[in-house]
């Protein structure tokens, strides 16, 4: 691992969400599937939190969406994966991957 | 809407109001759209609930509340752009603006450089805030302030517990310095006009020089200043005087009699220092110079000076209390009521002009508080300049900052765009003052005759510049983008105010007052120390002052070779007359001497009156003018006991006529009875500054140390030629001595030097000033007179004629005059009146001084308005109202 990657446990898993949304990941449809994957329900601030923080450090980028009904009219902010985040996500991967291949079996 | 509710109103308004712009769409849309899942999920207080705690939530989160900052960014650029758009598109209000500016701030970085110069004089020394300078006061109105220590007084106060160090020295001044062959013989004579002192070793150690060091280049201060007949002298000095020889071990005679040998050599003293030594002389030589005196408690040399360090938290009074008490137990009763020692800090030594400074350079805080006030008020001409200018011409702008506000610019970005223009001209003008000032500094300096510099390395220059960079910018600036911001939209676009209403009135009149009294009270000023020093030069001193009298300095005063130089000085045709005396009637280069007289009843202190004597021969009443108001003049077989005395020793001797006193005995304090031949009427010894003393002449002829020369030049005579021939005649009979003259008018002109550079410093910025209030007032009416292009062309076409249009416009600024002189008369009555009591001697204050300035500035307003309002009046009023 060359460059050592700061990235929470839960904006991980948020990470992992958007990738898993594609084209429709926006806050209430990450805290919906979140909750669905996960069981944990977390708070629609702290995810908008993290997207934003994530989008700081180039893990995501967002456009905005078009407007409904539902929302009252106002538009939603969509995010999606960059390049760079999805690597992140595959090293991550590999690392835990690799110490799980040298736990003993028990 | 039944199938929509809505979220709690409150949560909804508080997300609006903090929410930063670009995240609150996103954010309240996320927010309603799980509302509305809420309320279907479950029901709809349920759902209310659940936003609520949702919008604290967001609360709670940092991103919410950083705003973005990359739209700022973009703007910084835009200002300055901006500002360059608009200060090009008014070139000739940028120039005036940028002018008076340059101009203000030009100065104020020379006056403070000079400021800084005068307060940093031995700033240095690591115990300067401790270092105490021992002072004399005494008379029996405690009215004479003078710095000599009697020789036997410092021994006495080493038991003092409170002084941590001490050290005296004795400032010798000028002095006939010889180089000497190897032989011993007189090669070569030097003339020092200063810098010859005695130090002992401990100088060093009280006056470290900490911030500059002055290096020894060889020798050190312990064993190269403690031996007698030692001597160490500055690199200056040992080039001028050696060149490229090594000068160790070197010896120099001084005053054709004491032998020094050179043991040391240091670097050149700052030029910040009231000690500006060259020659220092080991003090244990002074018995050597002083045989006898040393162990005197009561005669006082006035360059033997004495200086403490106290400890710190030592008390200064009772310091003081403790010398009084040594002074007392040694010098007798009478002498240790009548004069006082006390401790005067360093800190004010240069800034006490009673006891003076051995660099001959003293300045009053008053001074420096005048010069400060003129930086102040060159600063704030041109602050004015730029408020008056810019709120006029804001109408012009109106239109430009309509839209700006219509296309969503805040108060807040319109002040700070007005603000970065402002910035831009004060950053254009504190450029061009920094090179302006570069060009400048050296004249000015060498008429006041400092050893300042301008320093573009010196951090504290650009301090000062960066003080007052963003102080002129908010001065000048702010007001002007206050009120150009709060302009109301709608109005401004819907053209309203361009009927010729100009906004900002009364501020721009009251500047404007301001401005014209500012300048009225500085002319007035300025006036009065010109008058001032013109008196000085002028005055009827008590002798003829306008004769051409060369004084020429003897060293050998054996009579015989005097009397043979004054027999040769007398065969020259334009010689006049030749007088010999102990000192001159008055000048810088007088000596003084001084003792006590009384009547012949006197004993107590009280009876006796202090005066000031002096040996003149036959001649001098005569050459000087000096008037016998009764009596005779002296003879030379008058002994030194009979005494001529001026009119003032004779009032306070108590004596109402001159015939009385004449032939009357008087006690000397101490050594027996003079007896009185003569009055004369009063001179002034002293500059005009101080009060006419007491005098008395004899006929000593011992003591006899000047020739007076006066001469009758022919109109066409040649000064040069007049002086060489003087100087041959004198080393006809003194080879080995230098010639040294001096005129007696510069002499008397020297007491006024600082004073007279002051003046001349407050003349040049009294009209700097001036001229930056013409300026800006030449740029108001012309903008003016402009903008009421079209009312004139419209009075104009209904019949006014020139002369009504001129009186229209002059009639404003005549009200605005009389408004600033009305204000302008008091304030400068009352500086000057305070000004003049500083000297006994002083200029009445007359009704013109104040009437003058006030009739100039009338005239420079109406000159200005007439020109400017004359060309707008003769226009054709076709030309003005044809283009609407």
């Amino acid at each position: 691992m060359s460059v050592r990657i700061y990235l929470g446990e839960l904006e991980e898993l948020i990470l992992l969400m958007v990738a898993l949304i594609g084209a429709d990941a926006y806050g209430v449809s990450i805290t919906k599937e979140l909750e669905e994957q996960t069981g944990r329900v977390i708070s629609i601030s702290a995810v908008h939190a993290a997207l934003h923080r994530l989008e700081e450090k180039g893990f995501v980028k967002s456009k905005m969406g078009g407007a409904s009904m539902e929302r009252g009219g106002r538009r939603k902010r969509l995010f999606q994966l960059t390049a760079y985040g999805r690597q992140t996500l595959q090293e991550l991967r590999d690392v835990r991957n690799t110490i799980w291949a040298q736990l003993p079996n028990s | 809407m039944a199938i929509y509710p809505n979220p709690p109103k409150w949560a909804e308004t508080l997300l609006e109001r903090l929410a930063p712009e670009h995240l609150a769409e996103e954010i309240k849309g996320d927010l309603y759209e799980m509302f509305l899942s809420d309320a279907k999920r479950f029901n709809e207080s349920s759902a209310r609930r659940r936003y609520s705690w949702r919008v604290i939530g967001f609360l709670g989160e940092m991103f919410f509340w950083n705003r973005p900052t990359h739209q700022h960014h973009n703007m910084t650029g835009s200002y300055f752009t901006m500002a360059k758009r608009s200060l090009l598109a008014n070139k000739g209000t940028t120039t005036i603006n940028v002018l008076g500016l340059v101009i203000g701030i030009a100065s104020a970085l020379a006056i403070i450089t000079i400021i800084r110069f005068e307060i940093s004089f031995d700033t240095f020394h690591t115990d300067h805030k401790n270092i105490y300078r021992m002072v004399r006061v005494s008379g029996a109105d405690l009215s004479e302030f003078r710095t000599g220590i009697p020789y036997a007084i410092p021994p006495a106060m080493k038991d003092i517990s409170s002084i941590r160090k001490m050290t005296k020295l004795e400032y010798l001044r000028g002095a006939s310095v010889d180089i000497l062959s190897a032989d011993g013989k007189f090669e070569k004579e030097f003339v020092e006009e200063g810098g010859v002192v005695t130090v002992e070793p401990e100088f060093f150690d009280v006056f470290d020089f900490a911030d500059s060091p002055i290096k020894w280049i060889s020798g050190n201060p312990k064993t190269s200043l403690s031996e007698p007949s030692s001597l160490v002298v500055t690199s200056t000095i040992a080039k001028k005087y050696f060149g490229e020889k090594n000068p160790l071990g070197q010896i120099l005679r001084f005053q054709k009699i004491f032998d020094f040998k050179i043991t040391g050599v240091i670097e050149d003293f700052p030029s910040n220092t009231d000690f500006p030594f060259t020659m220092l002389v080991s003090y244990s030589s002074m018995p050597q110079l002083f045989k006898g005196r040393m162990s005197d408690w009561v005669s006082v040399n006035d360059g033997h000076t004495m200086y403490v360090v106290l400890r710190d938290g030592a008390n200064v009074k009772d310091v003081e209390r403790q010398i009084a008490k040594i002074h007392a137990a040694n010098a007798g009763k009478d002498l240790s009521e009548h004069r006082h020692y006390f401790l005067q800090p360093l800190r004010e030594v240069h800034f006490d002009p009673k006891f003076g400074t051995f660099s001959r350079r003293t300045i009053t805080h008053e001074t420096i508080f005048a010069l400060e006030l003129i930086v102040l008020c060159l600063l704030a001409v041109g602050c004015i300049n730029y408020v008056n200018l810019s709120t006029a011409q804001s109408t012009l702008r109106l239109k430009e900052i309509g839209m700006r506000k219509i296309m969503g610019s805040s108060q807040k970005n319109l002040i700070v765009q007005f603000l970065v223009e402002t910035l831009t001209i004060v950053l254009i003008a504190a450029f061009a003052a920094l090179g302006l000032v570069a060009v400048l500094m050296p004249s000015l300096v060498s008429m006041l005759g400092l050893p300042v510099k301008i320093n573009f390395f010196d951090s504290a220059l650009w301090i000062t510049l960066a003080l007052i960079i963003p102080a002129v910018t908010l001065c000048a600036g702010f007001y002007p983008a206050l009120l150009i911001s709060k302009f109301n939209p709608i109005t401004a676009i819907k053209n309203q105010f361009s009927t010729g209403r100009i906004v900002g009135v009364s501020l721009r009149k009251t500047l404007v007052v301001i401005q014209f009294t500012a300048t009225q009270v500085l002319t007035v000023a300025t006036f009065i120390v010109v008058a001032q020093m013109d008196f000085f030069r002028n005055v009827d001193m008590g002798f003829d002052r306008n004769a051409v009298v060369v004084t020429i300095r003897v060293l050998n005063n054996d009579p015989s070779s005097m009397n043979s130089f004054e027999t040769e000085l007398r065969r020259l045709p334009f010689v006049k007359n030749v007088a010999k005396s102990f000192t001159l009637p008055s000048g810088v280069d007088r000596n003084r001497n001084s003792r006590d007289i009384g009547k012949p009843d006197a004993h107590d202190v009280q009876d006796y009156q202090n005066y000031e004597y002096c040996a003149v021969d036959e001649h001098f009443l005569d050459l000087y003018g000096i008037r016998l108001l009764a009596g005779r003049n002296l003879v030379p077989a008058d002994s030194s006991k009979n005494i001529i005395v001026n009119e003032a020793l004779m009032r306070n001797l108590g004596y109402r006529n001159p015939l009385d006193i004449v032939g009357a005995e008087l006690k000397l304090g101490g050594d027996g009875m003079v007896h009185v031949v003569g009055v004369i009427n009063d001179y002034y010894g002293n500059s005009l500054k101080e009060r006419v003393d007491n005098i008395a002449l004899d006929a000593n002829a011992d003591r006899y140390r000047q020739v007076s020369v006066r001469l009758d030049l022919a109109a066409d005579q040649n000064m040069t030629e007049v002086l060489t021939k003087l100087e041959q005649k004198w080393k006809l009979i003194y080879p080995e001595h230098a010639f040294q003259f001096r005129f007696l008018d510069d002499n008397i002109a020297m007491f006024y030097e600082q004073e007279l550079k002051y003046s001349r410093l407050f003349q040049i910025f009294s009209a700097t000033f001036v001229l930056i209030g013409c300026l800006g007032l030449y740029g108001l009416i012309t903008f003016i007179a402009n903008r009421k292009g079209k009312e004139i062309a419209v009075r104009k076409t209904l019949g006014a004629s020139v002369g009504n249009i001129m009186v229209m416009f002059s009639r404003e600024y005549v009200v605005l005059v009389a408004m600033s002189f009305a204000l302008a008369v008091p304030i400068a009555r009352y500086g000057v009146n305070e000004w003049l009591t500083n000297f006994e001697n002083h200029v009445e204050v007359q009704w013109w001084l104040f009437a003058v300035p006030g009739v100039m500035v009338l005239a420079i307003a109406l000159v200005v308005v007439c020109m400017k309002s004359f060309d707008a009046a003769m226009a054709n009023p076709v030309d003005k109202l044809r283009n609407e």
